[in-house]
């Protein structure tokens, strides 16, 4: 098994043979799609297809699960914004009006929209952090000639989020073993008890700062002077190859995208007006 | 053999701080010697660590005395990322010192630094793989392996630079017994086949004391003892003194030699304690036949 950023991957997984390059670009142009994309179907329909590749990936999709819960808590979130707080409109077409809050059928159907909007975004995302790890954002980085000081800055802020989560378990642990339970307080007094937390893993990151610091220059490292313009060799680069395939799904994701604004703003795909779903819902409602 | 460090009525003095961390300190490291140095904590070991790696005091405001020459010249003229091409560092928080994301990453950042080509980073990488028996580590996060294993990344990460002087900085305070006489085993074989300058700060000395050619003894920020290493045990008392417990069968010859049963050199392995104690039993054993 291999460590990503969300969890394991066999490593018979076909993912590896895909360059870093490849996942990150599905990251950032996949999660466009639905921004183009109004009919919830087509929305939905990006969502299954990268819970389908998570599957071919050899994801364990039962960590969708930990997922659920919150997928339907922002529903409902967003359906009370847009209708119980949504405003009077009497240009649209009322549905009902319970307790005297109007409910509009424009603004379910713009909450559906939304909703299905954030769906498949979040599925790419999760798709993409669990097959990939922190050396993935960095090789994609520097496959693209991104200078090194960014892509090390990037790193070492990923590594610092790890740092800080830890030296918080730490923290956390040491307290609790003097005896400091919160657990069954009001959120008044743990807000106020999280002083307790803070001070010390503030300092804690000070430390860290400094060694981190010194690290690096014992390492040769500096951000001006004669090193930073040594020419650096890349060796995690060594390790990757963009191949044939690598150069087709590229193509593929480009290609698609084109395609849906060509498809949205030249002949008015994937609008509104021709949704089956809210054709559907419209006369269901 | 010549002089690669040269220590010069050296004193450092923090920022704030009431007193030197070191003062008046005096020595100098030849070519190729494993020097061992020991010391309470607070006795302004790592501050000499930190000195000689140019980190004070580039990195750290204070007032500084005399001067320190590496390699023939000055610390503080070399640029910057200079002086770490001939002085390599092990501080003794390996995770503190992680600043990539696998530990194959770890062991090239240096080397880059270095400006080395890949063919030269591959063979390098390598040779330091080997030595340090890293192989099956090399694509997992440095942070989620075991103290030993992070304290040899770190060790292997300094030694893939090859700098001529290695300074380690209580390399083995977090780790198990077995971890520690690893990391001592790779020691051992970089004095025996690379003929690297090794400068230890420890305060394990059952593992430091058969290697070192040389002790150091820093004791209130001053040095207060520095020899050949039999020679400086012979003066067990001051280190007793001082709060510092030498391996155990050199104490027991020690004692031995207090009772007046013994009279020759302290031994620094359980070999030669072992040869020693059958030698002096042999004519006990002989009288009884």
């Amino acid at each position: 098994m291999h460590k990503t950023l969300l969890g394991y991957v066999p490593d018979q997984s076909p993912i590896y043979a895909i360059h870093p390059f490849v996942k990150v670009y599905f990251l950032l142009i996949v999660s466009l799609f639905p921004l183009f994309i109004t009919a919830p179907e087509w929305n939905f329909f990006i969502m299954l297809f990268t819970l389908a590749l998570m599957w071919y990936s050899r994801v364990d999709v039962k960590i969708l699960r930990i997922y659920a819960p919150m997928a339907i808590s922002m529903g409902f979130i967003i359906l009370l914004s847009y209708t119980v707080l949504g405003g009077v409109h009497p240009e649209y077409r009322l549905l009902t009006k319970p307790l005297g809050i109007p409910i509009y059928w424009e603004r379910i159907r713009d909450a559906t929209v939304v909703y299905f909007r954030i769906l498949p975004m979040i599925a790419t995302m999760v798709f993409f952090l669990s097959t990939s790890r922190e050396r993935d954002v960095i090789v994609a980085m520097r496959s693209v000639k991104i200078p090194f000081v960014i892509t090390y800055v990037f790193a070492m802020a990923l590594r610092s989020a790890g740092m800080v989560l830890e030296d918080f378990g730490i923290v956390r642990q040491a307290e609790q073993a003097r005896g400091f339970d919160p657990a069954g307080k009001s959120l008044a007094y743990k807000i106020r008890k999280y002083i307790m937390y803070m001070v010390p893993l503030f300092a804690l990151s000070l430390r860290r700062t400094e060694e981190f610091t010194n690290a690096l220059i014992a390492r040769g490292y500096a951000f001006t002077g004669k090193a930073s313009k040594v020419k650096r060799a890349d060796y995690v680069l060594t390790h990757y190859t963009f191949r044939a395939l690598d150069g087709v799904l590229v193509g593929i994701i480009t290609i698609t995208f084109i395609a849906i604004l060509v498809l949205r703003y030249g002949f008015g795909y994937f609008g509104l007006d021709d949704s089956w779903f809210i054709i559907w819902a419209q006369s269901a409602l | 053999m010549s002089a690669v460090i040269e220590i010069k009525d050296y004193t450092w003095r923090y920022l704030y701080s009431p007193n030197p961390a070191l003062e008046n300190i005096n020595l100098t490291v030849h070519q190729g010697e494993f020097i061992g140095i020991i010391g309470p904590n607070g006795s302004g070991k790592t501050t000499l660590a930190y000195s000689l790696n140019g980190l004070i005091p580039g990195q750290y405001h204070g007032i500084k005395q005399g001067g320190i020459k590496v390699l023939g010249k000055d610390v503080e003229s070399y640029p910057t990322g200079a002086l770490q091409k001939s002085v390599g560092v092990v501080f003794s928080d390996p995770e503190a010192q992680f600043t990539t994301m696998t530990v194959e990453d770890e062991l090239v950042f240096g080397m880059e630094n270095l400006g080395m080509s890949i063919p030269e980073i591959r063979e390098r990488l390598e040779w330091v793989v080997e030595l340090t028996d890293l192989s099956p580590l090399m694509l997992k996060p440095p942070y989620e392996i075991s103290g030993g294993q992070k304290q040899r990344v770190a060790l292997a990460a300094v030694l893939a630079m090859r700098p001529p002087i290695m300074v380690l900085d209580e390399p083995t305070s977090m780790l198990d017994p077995i971890s520690r006489r690893r990391i001592f085993e790779v020691l051992a074989k970089l004095k025996r086949e690379q003929r690297n300058t090794i400068i230890v700060i420890e305060h394990s000395l059952e593992n430091l004391v058969p290697l070192a050619d040389r002790m150091v003894l820093l004791h209130n920020s001053h040095l207060l003892l520095e020899g050949e290493t039999r020679q400086f045990f012979e003066q067990m008392d001051l280190l007793l003194e001082k709060g510092l417990f030498p391996p155990g069968i050199m104490q027991f010859f020690h004692y031995l030699k207090q009772q007046g049963r013994y009279d020759g050199y302290l031994p620094v392995t359980v070999a030669e304690a072992a040869e020693k104690l059958t030698s002096l039993l042999e004519p006990a054993q002989e009288g009884k036949q």
